[in-house]
C-alpha cells in the first residue's frame, strides 16, 4: 500500500494512472513527475519499491496537492467574493463566472434542474 | 486570452493623470469615471472611483485586493430583481 499527499493509490494500476488518483495531479502532471522521478510510467504500483516511491514523494513536494490546493481554491474565491467583483457575486448566486449562457444550460453549477413557479399556484388555489 | 506582455496593462490615460494629481496636492475626491475597463493599479489603492454602469456612478472604494481587476468588475451593470411570479396564463396546462 502506497500511501502519497494524503491519499492511497490503487496498487494494481499503473503509475502514472495512479498518481492521478491526487486531487490536483491529472495526466500530464502525472507524466512529468514520473520522467522527473525517473519510473516508467507503465509500471504497477504495487510493484515499487520504497525507494522509488521516496523519489515520487520527493518530486510531488513541488506541487500543490489535496489540501493545500483546495484551500487555495476557496480562498481565491472568497476573495473574489470579499472584494465585491462580479466573479464573485457570481460565484455567490452558484452561476457560471465567464460569460456562459444560463438560458439553458451550466447545469454543473446549478445543479439539478428545479421547476419554478408551479408550488406557488397551488397557494393560490388554497386562499380561493 | 489574455492581454499582450509587451502592451502592459490597460490603464485609461486620463484617469491616471487624474490620480496622480490627486496625490501630488493630497486630496481625496472621489472621480468620476466611465473607463470600466481601466486596470486597477497600486497607484489606485485607496482612492475612491464612481464608476459608471451605463445608468449611474456607483462608488468603488479601491483596496489592495483588488490590483489586478478592472474597474468595471465592481459596479455591477445588471439588477436581478427575481423571477416574476406565476400568472393564470402562464400556469394553466394545455
Amino acid at each position: 500500500m502506497v500511501r502519497l499527499a494524503g491519499v492511497d493509490l490503487p496498487a494494481n494500476k499503473r503509475v502514472d494512472v495512479a498518481l492521478t488518483y491526487i486531487f490536483g495531479i491529472g495526466d500530464s502532471l502525472s507524466q512529468k513527475i514520473l520522467t522527473k522521478a525517473q519510473i516508467e510510467p507503465h509500471r504497477k504500483v504495487k510493484d515499487l519499491n520504497d525507494q522509488e516511491t521516496l523519489a515520487i514523494r520527493e518530486v510531488i513536494k513541488d506541487y500543490q496537492v489535496e489540501g493545500d490546493l483546495r484551500k487555495d481554491i476557496t480562498s481565491s474565491i472568497k476573495r473574489l467574493i470579499d472584494i465585491g467583483a462580479y466573479r464573485g457575486t457570481r460565484h455567490r448566486k452558484g452561476l457560471p463566472c465567464r460569460g456562459q449562457r444560463t438560458k439553458t444550460n451550466a447545469r454543473t453549477l446549478r445543479g439539478k434542474r428545479k421547476t419554478v413557479g408551479l408550488g406557488k399556484k397551488k397557494e393560490e388555489e388554497k386562499k380561493e | 486570452m489574455g492581454r499582450s506582455i509587451k502592451k502592459g496593462p490597460h490603464i485609461d490615460e486620463k484617469l491616471l493623470r487624474k490620480v496622480q494629481k490627486m496625490e501630488i496636492s493630497k486630496e481625496k475626491k472621489v472621480i468620476k469615471t466611465w473607463a470600466r475597463n481601466c486596470t486597477i493599479i497600486p497607484e489606485f489603492v485607496g482612492f475612491t472611483f464612481a464608476v459608471h454602469n451605463g445608468v449611474k456612478h456607483i462608488p468603488v472604494y479601491v483596496s489592495e485586493n483588488m490590483v489586478g481587476h478592472k474597474l468595471g468588475e465592481f459596479s455591477h451593470t445588471r439588477v436581478f430583481r427575481g423571477h416574476s411570479s406565476p400568472t393564470d396564463k402562464s400556469t394553466t396546462l394545455t
